[in-house]
C-alpha cells in the first residue's frame, strides 16, 4: 500500500498529461436494429418517457486507458476500503459518524471480524484522462448490473458481427464469469441462494435476476422471492413466500434500511448468510470517504473529504479546521460537494462552487442525514452529456465497466446507459 | 489478454429462477382426510399400497400431529393461524392448557431410493383454506395426488414440552421493505 503524500496539491494538471488523442473519445455509431429488446426481456429501454439505453453512440477506451487508469486503481481503492472498515469497526465514535445505529454495531463489525465474503459493488468514477477520482462507492446494492454485464456485452457482440466494430474490438467486462466464479468459490455446489428485491421494480428485478444467472452458472440453486413478502417464523428463521426456509439470501435492499425495519432484530437469531454483507453498511456509505481522505490523505484516486461537522465553520469564515483541511482548504473552496451519507439517486446532494451553489438536488428526501463534504471534480462533457464510470468490483477486483451520462452535474435516476468498446 | 466474458448467456423475465425448483427429489405423494379414504382408494386398484399401508401411515401421520404440531397459548392466535372451528384445546403435560389444530388428513409418499414402504406427515388447515403440515409444505386439498418435493415429509421438531406460542411467536410477514418504500429503487 502506498504511503500517504506529506503534501498534497490538487493537481488538475495530471488530466492532460496524456493529451488529448488517446483517452476516452465517444463515438457515433450504427444503431443495431431494435428488435433486440424485445428478444431479451430488456424491460426498462426507456423509464420515464426518456431513452434510457443509448447505442447511437458509445465510449472509446484504449486497452492500457483501462488497466492502468480503471481496472487497477478500482482494485486498490477496494483494498483502501477494507483498510478503513477495518478501523472503522474498532472506533466505537467512527460507528457512531457512520450512521450505524447501536443495536447493530455488533451485527456489522462481528461480520467483518469472522470474515463474511463481499460479492459485488460498483465504484462511480470522475475520469477525463487522468487520475480517476472515487466519487462514491454503492458497495451494497448496486443497480444496473444486468445493462453493464449482458445487455452491452451483446451489443459489443452484435456490432462485431455487423461489421460496425472491428473484429479485435473489446469490452472490459468480464462480471458474469466473475460472479459465476465467486460464487463458486464461496459457496458448496447446489447451495440454495434466495434472491429478493422489491416487487414491481423492473430495474431493480433485472440486476437481481442477472445476480441469480450468475449463481446457477456457478452452480448454485437460486431461489426469487419478493422482499416484502419475506416472512419469519415461529423458529425464528426467515421464510420466501411459499415458506421455504431461507439460508442465504442476496438482498437489493440497503442495510441501512434493513437497521430500521421490523425485521432487522431478526437478522441475528435467523442464523441467515447475507449478501452482501453486513459489513458493506460501512463502505456504501459517503462516511467512508472522509475515513479513506484521513487514512490516505494525497491518493491519486480519492479527492479530499470532510464530515460536514467537523468543517462548516471553517469552511463558511475560514476559521478553525484541522492541519487536514488546511491543506485541501484550496480545493473545497473553489468547488465542493455536499452530500448525505445515505442519499440515493442523487438526493439531497448540493454542488457548490466559490460558495455559490452551482447545481442543487431537487429531491430533498435525505436532508435530515449526517453529511460529508467531499472537493468537487468537473466530469467531462461530452456532447452535453457528462458521463460516471461504473467500476465493477467481484470479491475483490475489478471486473468490469458500465458507464452512465446525465446532462446534469448530478447524476440521477434519470441518466442514460451507454455501451463501451476498447479499441487500440 | 479479452477482456470480456466469454460467453453471458441470459435473458430475462424469470429463467433464472424457474429452472431452478426441478433440482430436489421428487416422488409421488397423495393425500387423504383419513385411513378409510385411503383404504377406499387402494380397493379400486388405483394406488401403488396396500390397506395396510394406509392404516400404518396414519397412525404415524396421527402420533407426529401429537409431537409436531404447533402449539398455541391461546385459541384465538391458533384460529389466527388455523381457521375458526379447526382448533382444539389441549392439556399441558405440566398442566394448564394449550390449542393444536386439528388433525385434517394425511399426506403419503412412496420413499426414495428404491427402499420401498411409505412415508407420511400429518395436514391441518390453514388459515386461506389450504393445507400445510407441521414442516410448512402446503397442499390445496387432502383428496389430491401429484409430484412433491421429498423433503416435505421431514417430520418437524417436536413441539411437546416447549412453551406454546405466543401471538408475537406466529409466523409474521412484511418486516423487510418498509424503511426503503419511499423510493422508486431500493439499489443505486
Amino acid at each position: 500500500m502506498r504511503e500517504p503524500t506529506p503534501n498534497p496539491i490538487w493537481d488538475l494538471t495530471r488530466a492532460f498529461r496524456f493529451g488529448p488523442t488517446v483517452f476516452m473519445e465517444k463515438i457515433s455509431l450504427t444503431p443495431r436494429a431494435d428488435q433486440r429488446e424485445a428478444e431479451t426481456g430488456f424491460t426498462f429501454a426507456e423509464m420515464h418517457g426518456e431513452p434510457y439505453w443509448d447505442e447511437t453512440s458509445a465510449y472509446r477506451f484504449t486497452l492500457e486507458e483501462i488497466e492502468t487508469r480503471i481496472e487497477d486503481p478500482a482494485t486498490e481503492l477496494h483494498g483502501m476500503c477494507r483498510e478503513a472498515v477495518d478501523r472503522i469497526v474498532k472506533d466505537e465514535r467512527l460507528m457512531d459518524r457512520m450512521g450505524i445505529p447501536p443495536g447493530f454495531r455488533d451485527l456489522v463489525a462481528t461480520s467483518w471480524r469472522s470474515f463474511a465474503p463481499e460479492v459485488y459493488g460498483r465504484m462511480d468514477l470522475a475520469y477525463d484522462g487522468g487520475d480517476a477520482k472515487l466519487l462514491e462507492y454503492n458497495a451494497d446494492t448496486p443497480t444496473s448490473l444486468y445493462e453493464t454485464a449482458s445487455f452491452q456485452w451483446q451489443w459489443l457482440e452484435d456490432q462485431i458481427k455487423a461489421g460496425v466494430l472491428p473484429e479485435g474490438a473489446d469490452q472490459f467486462n468480464g462480471l458474469h464469469e466473475a460472479l459465476a466464479e465467486r460464487f463458486r468459490e464461496l459457496f458448496p455446489a447446489n447451495t440454495d441462494i434466495h434472491f429478493a428485491a422489491a416487487a414491481g421494480n423492473a430495474e431493480d428485478y433485472a440486476t437481481v435476476e442477472a445476480m441469480a444467472w450468475a449463481a446457477r452458472e456457478g452452480g448454485m440453486g437460486a431461489h426469487y422471492t419478493d422482499l416484502e413478502k419475506i416472512g419469519l417464523s415461529a423458529e425464528g428463521q426467515f421464510l420466501d413466500a411459499e415458506d421455504r426456509v431461507i439460508g442465504t439470501l442476496f438482498k437489493l435492499y440497503p442495510w441501512e434500511d434493513i437497521f430500521r425495519d421490523e425485521f432487522g432484530a431478526a437478522i441475528v437469531p435467523s442464523g441467515a448468510r447475507f449478501i452482501e454483507p453486513p459489513w458493506k453498511a460501512l463502505v456504501s456509505n459517503k462516511a467512508i470517504l472522509p475515513v479513506l481522505w484521513e487514512m490516505f490523505e494525497g491518493h491519486p484516486n480519492l479527492l479530499p473529504a470532510f464530515f460536514l461537522n467537523d468543517v462548516a465553520g471553517a469552511l463558511r469564515d475560514g476559521t478553525g479546521g484541522s492541519p487536514l483541511f488546511d491543506r485541501a482548504r484550496d480545493a473545497l473552496k473553489a468547488g465542493h460537494v455536499v452530500k448525505p451519507i445515505f442519499s440515493r439517486e442523487g438526493s439531497s446532494i448540493d454542488i457548490l462552487e466559490n460558495g455559490r451553489p452551482l447545481e442543487t438536488a431537487t429531491d430533498r428526501a435525505y436532508d435530515d442525514h449526517p453529511k460529508v463534504v467531499q472537493a468537487y471534480v468537473p466530469l467531462p462533457v461530452f456532447d452535453g452529456f457528462r458521463p460516471v464510470l461504473g467500476a465493477w468490483i467481484v470479491g475483490e477486483t475489478c471486473a468490469g465497466l458500465g458507464i452512465r451520462e446525465d446532462r446534469a452535474r448530478i447524476t440521477q435516476d434519470l441518466s442514460r446507459f451507454k455501451p463501451h468498446f476498447i479499441q487500440g | 489478454m479479452r477482456k470480456r466474458s466469454a460467453t453471458v448467456a441470459l435473458t430475462l423475465m424469470g429463467a433464472a429462477f424457474a429452472l431452478s425448483g426441478c433440482k430436489e427429489d421428487q416422488t409421488e405423494a397423495s393425500s387423504f382426510p383419513n385411513a378409510a379414504a385411503c383404504k377406499a382408494q387402494v380397493e379400486q386398484g388405483s394406488l401403488a399400497f396396500t390397506a395396510e399401508d394406509c392404516d400404518a401411515a396414519f397412525a404415524q401421520a396421527q402420533a407426529d400431529h401429537n409431537e409436531t404440531a404447533p402449539r398455541y397459548d391461546a385459541l384465538a392466535v391458533c384460529e389466527e393461524q388455523h381457521g375458526a372451528g379447526n382448533c382444539e384445546q389441549q392439556a399441558q403435560p405440566g398442566g394448564g392448557f394449550s390449542f393444536m389444530p386439528l388433525l385434517a388428513g394425511m399426506l403419503i409418499g412412496q420413499m426414495l431410493g428404491g427402499r420401498g414402504g411409505f412415508m407420511s406427515q400429518p395436514l391441518s388447515r390453514t388459515a386461506d383454506g389450504r393445507y400445510a403440515t407441521p414442516g410448512g409444505t402446503k397442499v390445496a386439498t387432502n383428496t389430491g395426488k401429484g409430484p412433491m418435493n421429498a423433503t416435505a415429509f421431514n417430520k418437524a421438531p417436536s413441539t411437546i414440552g416447549k412453551p406454546p406460542m405466543t401471538q408475537a411467536d406466529a409466523m409474521r410477514r412484511g418486516g423487510f421493505g418498509s424503511s426503503g418504500a419511499a423510493r422508486s429503487t431500493m439499489g443505486g
